[in-house]
């Protein structure tokens, strides 16, 4: 009986423990079987992220190699996105991927479609630019004829300079243009086809300034270029009251080597004699009927660095045989040479030049005659503009038949006061007051208030 | 009355997702200010330039390099940058400078190329071509100096 009720106890206690186990262990059971899919979904959305992510990466790569110039070994390598369950749920990157990367597409497309035109298109089919200068004024004695007062026209002047393959260049500039006698008149002042044989060399043909000094080549018919108002008067141009060959119809070759911290300026030119035709000075652009000459050179230092660095100093000199058109005719070997200083920085343009002439008379028996003429100009270049000062003077014997055939032969000395004003980088007003002296052909004497609006486009 | 964002669960970063934000900011400012701050510049495969010859290649003064013509173009994007390191100059004077050398010469102002992609391109299809980029410059190009 006791071991009956010993059995019996036991095994209703094992019916308990059993129960309770089983009560027991249900929950546990029951959260395993509902934690297993949601690992495995978790696992599922991993290894989507991680796919997306390898995608994404892979596609900003091939992005990048396509774009020039990036580095791709910026592209952040796979591995180092960290793996685990802290990654965010992969749908809202994969999700604007594939319409992020149609756009993407689609925006590099045209994008290298605009950067391939825009590359290919050469200079050659967008035309030759057309540049130039202009300038009006006032003055109560013309800059050019100072028997004429009030408003007046100055230059008109284009330049084409077209893009020439390889070693050729050229220039053109035509001027419109009011003489000294208030007539407008058309002049193709430079006409230049060169040709570059080297960096410190350029061989030109044509109708160019004579390189003499440092104005005749650095400030041409464009009144915008120069800070003062105007040239000084014995380097006007020929037809505008200049007393000296500006122009050459012929070779000339010019350079600028590198020597020391600097550059050493050279040119070479050889053309026709000029011709006094009508008291003004002739280049002879289709020839002359003696076949004479004019050559010439002028050699420099170009200082490029310390306390000198803008200055420059050179020496110039031609040789010419010109005759006029008087009757009889006189011929007149005109030799000059000089010297020149320009000082130009962005403070200072002071320039000073001279011109010894030591002519002699072919024709006649007049013999040898010395002249001189010369200018000093300090210009000062301030932040509301640059004014300057200038003296000019000449001294030329009038028994020199190059002189006296010549209608502005006259001799004289001019000092002036100016300012330049820039309205903006392409315009210039300039105001100048001036003294002038006339002292050999006439004493007259005059002072001139001038005013110039001056652009370039 | 709410509006329809306003009912919308806000997103809130974690103090240590914000300190993430900040640094990776920090950084990409730092690294753009670095990239801002180079110049290269660059010429075609086939030009031998020295460093010291860019600025007269970029005013006329030197047209050749070795038996190569050059052909500088100006990239208007770098340009500012280009013309502050290398040329010391401002727009302005580099403008007036190249208008006095055209008009005296008969040289020409380099053509302009809008970006750096164009000028890159530039540079890769003409022979003697030179320019300056920003960015770092793709292969195929000879990186003559970087400001």
């Amino acid at each position: 009986m006791r071991r009956n009720t010993t059995a019996l106890v036991g095994s209703r206690l094992c019916a308990a423990l059993l129960l309770g186990l089983l009560i027991g262990t249900m929950p546990a059971r029951a959260l395993a079987a509902e934690r297993a899919p949601s690992v495995e979904e978790l696992q599922q959305k991993l290894d989507e992220s991680i796919k997306a992510i390898q995608a994404l990466t892979e596609r900003v790569r091939e992005l990048e190699s396509r774009q020039p110039g990036t580095a791709v070994a910026s592209t952040p390598a796979p591995a180092a996105t960290p793996p685990g369950p802290a990654v965010a749920p992969p749908a809202p990157v994969a999700a604007p991927n594939t319409a992020d990367t149609a756009r993407i597409e689609a925006l590099e497309l045209q994008l290298g479609q605009l950067e391939s035109a825009n590359a290919g298109r050469g200079s050659a089919d967008t035309g030759l630019p057309l540049h130039g200068f202009a300038d009006v004024g006032v003055a109560t004695h013309n800059p050019i004829n100072a028997d004429l007062k009030g408003f007046n026209v100055g230059n008109l002047d284009f330049y084409l300079t077209p893009r020439l393959s390889d070693r050729s260049r050229a220039l053109f500039e035509m001027n419109t243009e009011v003489s000294s006698k208030g007539q407008v008149g058309v002049d193709l002042e430079r006409a230049q086809i060169g040709y570059q044989l080297a960096d410190q060399a350029t061989v030109w043909l044509g109708r160019f300034h004579t390189p003499f000094g440092y104005v005749n080549t650095a400030f041409h018919h464009g009144a915008w270029v120069n800070d003062s108002l105007r040239r000084p008067g014995f380097l006007n141009f020929e037809d505008s009251g200049g007393i000296v060959p500006t122009h050459t119809v012929g070779l000339w070759i010019t350079g600028a080597p590198r020597v020391g911290t600097g550059k050493v300026q050279y040119d070479a030119y050889v053309g026709n004699g000029q011709q006094i035709q009508g008291g003004i000075i002739d280049m002879r652009s289709a020839g002359n009927t003696h076949g004479d000459l004019i050559f010439g050179g002028r050699l420099a230092y170009l200082f490029n660095s310390g306390a000198t660095e803008g200055l420059t100093l050179g020496v110039h000199a031609f040789d010419a045989r010109i005759d006029d058109d008087a009757l009889p005719e006189h011929l007149t070997r005109v030799l000059s040479y000089g010297g020149y200083a320009v000082y130009d920085t962005d403070q200072w343009e002071n320039i000073a030049e001279f011109y010894l002439f030591d002519d002699e008379d072919l024709s006649g028996s007049s013999g040898s005659h010395r002249s001189h003429a010369g200018f000093v100009q300090l210009g000062y270049r301030t932040a509301w503009g640059v004014p300057y000062a200038r003296y000019e003077s000449t001294s030329l014997d009038q028994t020199d038949n190059f002189f006296a055939a010549q209608t502005s032969g006259a001799s004289y000395h001019r000092s002036a006061l100016g300012l330049r004003y820039d309205l903006g980088s392409d315009a210039a007003v300039k105001l100048e007051f001036a003294d002038t002296q006339l002292t050999d052909r006439s004493r007259e004497h005059y002072s001139a208030g001038l005013m110039q609006y001056a652009i370039r486009f | 009355m709410q509006s329809a964002s306003d009912s919308r669960p806000r997103r809130t970063h974690s103090p240590r997702a914000a300190q993430r934000w900040l640094l990776g900011a920090a950084l990409a400012a730092l690294s753009l200010r670095a990239a801002a701050s180079d110049l290269y510049v660059v010429c075609n495969a086939g030009v031998n330039l020295q460093a010291a010859d860019i600025r007269d290649v970029f005013i006329g003064e030197k047209s050749f390099a070795g038996a190569a013509r050059l052909a500088p173009a100006d990239n208007s994007s770098a340009q500012a940058a280009f013309l502050e390191k290398v040329m010391k100059l401002d727009a302005r004077k580099y403008a007036t400078l190249w208008t006095k050398k055209s008009f005296r010469d008969g040289t020409n102002p380099p053509p302009v190329r809008a970006t750096d992609a164009e000028a890159l391109a530039y540079v890769l299809q003409t022979p003697g071509g030179c320019s300056y980029v920003l960015r770092v410059p793709t292969a195929g190009v000879t990186v003559v100096a970087k400001f």
